[in-house]
């Protein structure tokens, strides 16, 4: 078991989590949208996993590689 | 029987002592630095340059050059060692096509420099040389140091910088392909010889690149830092940009290497080998028809576009992990290869900012100089915007991408997928040659997008309306609508709208016929002017 950081690739705002705590996601999920550049950007679950922590709240400003997601992955 | 008064010459000739000679000096060289230092070489989880050659290069292909350099020793007049210099270097074939290529020998004094008659490379030197002289491309397999404060000791003097200088690795630039390999530790000038090449590469964990180490780091500036976090993949490649692509392992970055010279002409005066690639040129892919959402703020994997169009498997992505909001890779098309300029709708909506700009400069000049003919598939809003972005000078590096094409003679194709806006969007076109402008039906385009567009150009309006935000909204509407691409395609604007589904076909057939006019105008391409 790993855990690993979901981050964010843009500087936007917590448009949507959509995701919860205690969640499996597999990998290439969608764990929550940004919005950035008036467009949603999907941060992704690259290994997926279970969600361990939601690290940010919708509305919330975030910047470019800041962690917004805990996951524990196999 | 012996004819009196002559001497039998013996049956080895009389040469049985030099050509044993020879045999121990070519046995010494294959010993490298001695068996306890290719211990721990190994132990570092690293590869020889001997066994470096061998897995980059075809089988058997490698014949030397240079091999008895080295230091000898003697005893009185007798030869009992020689420590080789720390270069190994010769011709060697990929895929049967003939490379100069080098590297440094790390069991030897670390790689340092080694100062013989004539310089074997690292930094010009006989594999450069070579390379030119033949017109084959060149391979560099960096695992050196640099130059050393002992070698005052050893000459009595210090050396003026540029005495073993990099004119012969900047004319290469212009005339064949460079590729360099950072395999260890790298400072100094083989750091700065790894930059001048079209395409670079490190080895994660065991490869760091940097102008000066840890201790000269904390000397200078009082910063504790360890190579990893000073020169490693993580900093050099995806943050800097300062090498190209990380390899996971020295095996898989020989496998890049072989298969970036896929791609690659021998030389400017010829083309692209072409490749039978089995993947019919009429091949339309259904999903393409769907793959970009109605919904304009939703973005899509612009990988899997590209995937979908090109020859199956011929994808080769250039700068991966850097500047994410563009995407460029080499691929064929039908066999012939071509770049691919694209903008990443999940980075920024693919604004251009300073990296991409970056990014996409370099494999425009690439593409250009090599006869690779370019695909931009064009989804961008503009240059990035906000404070970060003017600060780190997008305005700059992004006109100077503008300025390379316009520079540019290779014939370009502009696929219009989604976006096309402002100075970023006219960096995707061949303005300088048949300006041709090929655009899906869910294109866009205008100086600037009609969202925060409408609202600058009718703020006054807007503000005496009853209900300001309706009008708004009501205004981008009628705007829209006259915004459609099937409206400028009457206008003959641009030059075809497509179905999505057509995209691999229609290219297909102009790549196809510019192949006449690739081979007519293939050569150096000398540029003029001062890059803003």
């Amino acid at each position: 078991m790993a855990t690993y950081e979901a981050r964010s690739e843009v500087t936007g705002s917590v448009w949507n989590v959509v995701c919860e705590v205690g969640q499996r996601l597999e990998p290439g999920d969608t764990v929550m949208v940004i919005e950035s550049m008036k467009m949603e950007i999907p941060v992704i679950a690259e290994d997926g996993g279970v969600v361990k922590e939601i690290l940010v709240a919708k509305g919330t400003a975030v910047t470019e590689g800041q962690p917004v997601a805990v996951l524990e992955a196999k | 029987m012996s004819t009196a008064g002559r001497d039998e010459p013996p049956a080895d000739g009389g040469w049985a002592a030099e050509l044993e000679e020879l045999r121990f000096r070519l046995e010494q060289a294959q010993a490298l630095g001695g068996p306890e230092a290719v211990a721990k070489h190994h132990q570092q989880g690293r590869l020889t340059i001997r066994e470096r050659l061998r897995g980059l290069a075809d089988p058997d292909s490698f014949a030397e050059v240079g091999t008895l350099t080295g230091q000898g020793r003697y005893e009185g007049e007798k030869l009992t060692g020689v420590t080789p210099a720390p270069y190994v270097m010769g011709l060697a074939k990929i895929d049967g096509r003939p490379i100069a290529v080098g590297g440094e020998d790390f069991t030897v004094r670390g790689g340092t420099s080694w100062s013989g008659d004539r310089k074997k490379g690292g930094q010009g030197g006989f594999v450069e040389d070579l390379a030119r002289a033949y017109r084959i491309p060149l391979v560099n397999l960096i695992d050196g140091a640099g130059g050393s404060v002992t070698s005052i000791q050893r000459r009595g003097h210090s050396v003026f910088p540029g005495v073993h200088g990099f004119e012969q690795s900047v004319a290469l630039l212009g005339e064949v392909p460079v590729v360099c390999a950072v395999m260890g530790t790298a400072a100094g000038g083989p750091a700065g010889r790894a930059i001048l090449s079209h395409w670079s590469v490190m080895v994660k964990d065991t490869a760091q690149v940097f102008a000066a180490g840890p201790p000269v780091v904390e000397r200078s500036l009082g910063q504790k830092i360890t190579k990893e976090e000073l020169g490693g993949a993580r900093l050099a490649v995806d943050v800097a940009g300062t090498i190209d692509n990380v390899a996971e392992s020295e095996a898989q970055c020989f496998e890049m290497i072989r298969r970036y010279l896929s791609y690659m002409p021998a030389n400017v005066w010829e083309l692209p080998p072409l490749t039978d690639s089995g993947d019919a040129p009429q091949r339309r892919e259904e999903e393409l028809a769907r793959i970009v959402p109605k919904d304009r703020r939703k973005p899509y994997n612009m990988r899997c576009l590209i995937e979908l169009i090109v020859d199956r498997g011929s994808m080769f992505e250039i700068q991966p992990t850097f500047g994410k909001s563009l995407i460029t890779c080499l691929a064929r098309m039908d066999g012939k290869v071509v770049g691919i300029v694209a903008n990443n709708p999940m980075v920024y909506a693919g604004a251009l900012d300073v990296k991409g700009a970056r990014k996409q400069t370099h494999f425009v000049e690439l593409c250009d100089c090599f006869h690779i003919p370019l695909i931009f598939l064009v989804d961008v809003p503009g240059f990035m915007v906000g404070k970060d972005a003017e600060a780190a000078a997008t305005l700059r590096e992004g006109m100077r991408s503008v300025y390379v094409g316009l520079q540019a003679t290779v014939p370009m194709y502009t696929v219009v997928i989604r976006k096309c806006y402002g100075m970023a969007g006219m960096g995707a076109t061949d303005k300088n040659g048949l300006d041709f402008k090929i655009a899906w039906p869910s294109a866009e385009w205008g100086s600037l997008p009609i969202e925060g567009g409408v609202a600058a150009a009718f703020r006054r309006e807007i503000e005496k309306a009853a209900d300001p935000k309706a009008r708004e909204r009501e205004l981008e509407a009628q705007l829209r609508a006259q915004a459609s691409p099937l409206r400028t395609a009457e206008a003959f604007g641009v030059e075809e709208i497509i179905d999505p589904r057509a995209t691999r076909p229609y290219l297909c057939r102009f790549i196809d016929a510019a192949q006449g006019r690739l081979r007519t105008t293939v050569g150096p391409k000398p540029r003029y002017g001062v890059r803003p």
